[in-house]
């Protein structure tokens, strides 16, 4: 440790010589190893052991299980269409390997693109690099088919980063969730990449037609469920008991299902919650809420249609697609949730019921989630004012009976 | 009762006046920087969208339309007046502005004072027109539900300027770049905000789909609760319509 902080010590670039400009870059990796040397001169200040940067770390910790479930999830379910998968935990080896090769590459790209940019900015700008793309870039690669090419990775990472935060200021400032922005730009921008039954099952669309296992379909539950919105004819499965039978509640919430990288796992994501919880840096309320809020709506549907998609249990809903990754990662997100603890109540409750809504009512969006969490970011100063207007007001009439 | 749910939450989010169409937009940016003026301007876009739509069905059915007439003669069976109607709706539609402003001087002065020359420009606000043209395209059959439409029109156009002024209410202290502050934020804000509300419109992406793959599931249940039946030969109407206005 000694000799790379006397070899970082030496590297700083000097305000007099030509890579001064670089000194926020340096700046940034120094602190990132070592806890800043400076100390306060005067005044009184609130020290905390917690920084951002360590924030954001804490974030990523609690994204470890996620990811590295994910990339063996990748891996098994690239080798299930060819019937050569076998039981979940047979190949363990190859399907972890198959899993890191193809997963590492999207987090590298993300990172590195992510990254990039920040710097850029950061030197043009003259400020110190701002950690926030840290948990962004971690993030990107969790919500994304494994499949999805590199280069539509840098391309809606660039996209996320300038667009939805740069141009707002940096790390703090944004009003959406940066890596749904990259999420969202995907979906729209490349649709086909992003959606349907090929994408989901990594070198899926690559294999040739006639290796494929007997009666196999490539989609993921919603994309199934979804099937049921339509004419009885277009039904993936026959009803609703055959969809149970298919997936088994516990796998999915295990998370041997097909899927976006790493949101397939409820297991692997509440350890991640517990993490963030413990430390406080996700919202308890938030997270309640959201999880309140879909479970509502889910009971709620069981009241309506006859349609096996809306008679699925409630608590089903809560464990498939990406429901339980954005009710950890997402919708918590400090920055774009709403500030008053009223308000993240609100935010969280509606965000929630209306990702089942969008899933259940909106047949061409079966991963609604992410999209109903970008809704809410939207909304969520709007909810902030209204909860600070009644406060106000609320003070104002606790006032009044005092002054008169 | 299913289609006014319907007619309502399509106006509202899926087909939403500012987000789908980005219609009244020069009132929408200008008087959106505080939520207080954007709420009154809100109102008032409600209030003269749902006077002006039933109003304008009225004109439309019993007068414009081919055949409408009848109800003098039967006589006038084939007389078709609809050239006219760009500027019958537009001659209501100032005219109830006329009288909103009146309204709002009346009884809200600090409103009339904060909205100044945006209150009687509702009379040229796209959306407003545009609410009466969609009424006249969709073919509403009943005033209740082209009522339903015109209000469900202004909540969306509410929703959205209130949201935007919240937002700008909270980035006014952000570190936005020098070129990006003011109109340029509020724009790329807009698209942002464009994306989050296309969540509800993925029905047309699903046809679409359908037509070039043949193995998605096809979506033209009854149950769908948010049933978007706008084809795009739709969507390339509303932009001629746009055109012809400015």
């Amino acid at each position: 440790m000694k000799s790379i902080e006397k070899l970082m010590r030496k590297m700083e670039p000097q305000h007099d010589s030509k890579w001064a400009k670089f000194h926020p870059v340096w700046d940034g990796f120094y602190t990132f190893l070592f806890t800043p040397g400076e100390t306060t001169k005067r005044g009184s200040h609130i020290r905390d052991g917690i920084d951002l940067k360590r924030t954001m770390f804490m974030v990523v910790t609690a994204l470890i299980p996620c990811l590295l479930f994910g990339m063996y999830n990748t891996g098994h379910w690239h080798m299930v269409p060819t019937g050569e998968a076998g039981a979940y935990m047979d190949h363990f080896g190859d399907k972890l390997i198959y899993g890191i090769i193809q997963v590492m590459p999207i987090v590298i790209v993300s990172y590195a693109v992510g990254l990039g940019v920040e710097f850029i900015f950061c030197i043009k700008n003259k400020h110190a690099i701002q950690e926030g793309f840290l948990v962004s870039g971690m993030l990107i690669p969790l919500i994304i088919p494994a499949d999805t090419p590199l280069w539509m990775v840098a391309f809606a990472t660039v996209f996320a980063v300038v667009l939805g935060k740069e141009v707002f200021g940096g790390t703090g400032m944004n009003i959406v969730n940066i890596a749904l922005t990259a999420r969202a730009f995907l979906f729209f921008g490349y649709p086909t990449m992003m959606s349907g039954d090929k994408v989901w099952m990594s070198g899926l669309s690559e294999t040739p037609k006639d290796q494929l296992a007997d009666g196999f379909s490539g989609a993921t539950q919603l994309g199934e469920l979804a099937s049921f919105v339509g004419p009885k004819a277009d039904w993936a499965l026959p009803s609703a008991e055959a969809f149970a039978a298919k997936w088994p509640i516990m796998d999915s919430f295990w998370g041997f299902i097909p899927g976006s990288v790493g949101e397939t796992s409820v297991a692997a994501i509440l350890i991640g919650a517990a993490l963030l919880l413990y430390t406080g840096i996700a919202s308890w309320r938030i997270m309640l809420s959201f999880v309140a809020g879909g479970f509502v709506v889910g009971l709620l549907a069981n009241l309506g249609f006859d349609n096996p998609y809306y008679q699925m249990e409630a608590v089903n809903h809560l464990v498939i697609g990406g429901f339980a990754f954005g009710a950890v990662f997402m919708i918590t997100d400090p920055v774009t949730a709403a500030q008053t603890n009223t308000g993240k109540i609100i935010y969280g409750f509606l965000g929630g019921g209306l990702s089942i809504c969008v899933r259940v009512y909106n047949g061409a969006y079966p991963e609604g989630v992410m999209m109903a969490i970008l809704f809410m970011n939207v909304m969520a100063p709007m909810i902030d004012h209204y909860v600070v207007g009644a406060n106000i007001k609320r003070r104002n009439k606790r006032l009044k009976p005092k002054a008169a | 009762m299913v289609d006014h749910i319907n007619i309502f939450l399509k106006a509202v989010f899926s087909e939403n006046m500012i987000f789908a169409y980005f219609l009244g937009m020069c009132s929408y940016l200008a008087v959106s920087k505080t939520v207080k003026t954007a709420v009154g301007l809100g109102a008032a876009v409600i209030f003269v969208l749902g006077v002006t739509v039933p109003v304008n069905w009225l004109l439309e059915n019993y007068v414009l339309k081919e055949g409408a007439l009848t109800w003098i003669d039967p006589s006038y069976a084939d007389m078709d007046l609809s050239f006219l109607s760009f500027i019958m709706f537009i001659a209501v539609i100032a005219s109830i502005v006329q009288l909103v402003e009146m309204l709002v001087e009346k009884f809200a002065p600090a409103l009339y004072g904060a909205l100044g020359i945006f209150l009687p420009l509702i009379a040229v606000n796209c959306s407003i027109l545009g609410g009466a043209l969609f009424m006249q395209e969709r073919q509403y059959s009943t005033i209740g539900e082209a009522t339903n439409f015109g209000i469900s029109s202004g909540i969306g156009w509410f929703l959205a300027i209130v949201a935007i002024a919240a937002i700008r209410e909270k980035i006014k202290y952000s570190h936005i770049p020098a070129p990006m502050r003011g109109l340029g934020i509020t724009f790329v804000t807009t698209g942002l905000m464009g994306i989050a509300f296309m969540s509800f419109s993925g029905l047309n992406y699903a046809e679409a789909e359908k037509e070039s793959c043949g193995d998605e599931p096809g979506t033209t249940s009854e149950t769908g609760a948010v049933e978007v039946e706008s084809e795009s030969d739709e969507t390339t109407m509303v932009y001629d319509i746009n055109s012809e206005e400015n």
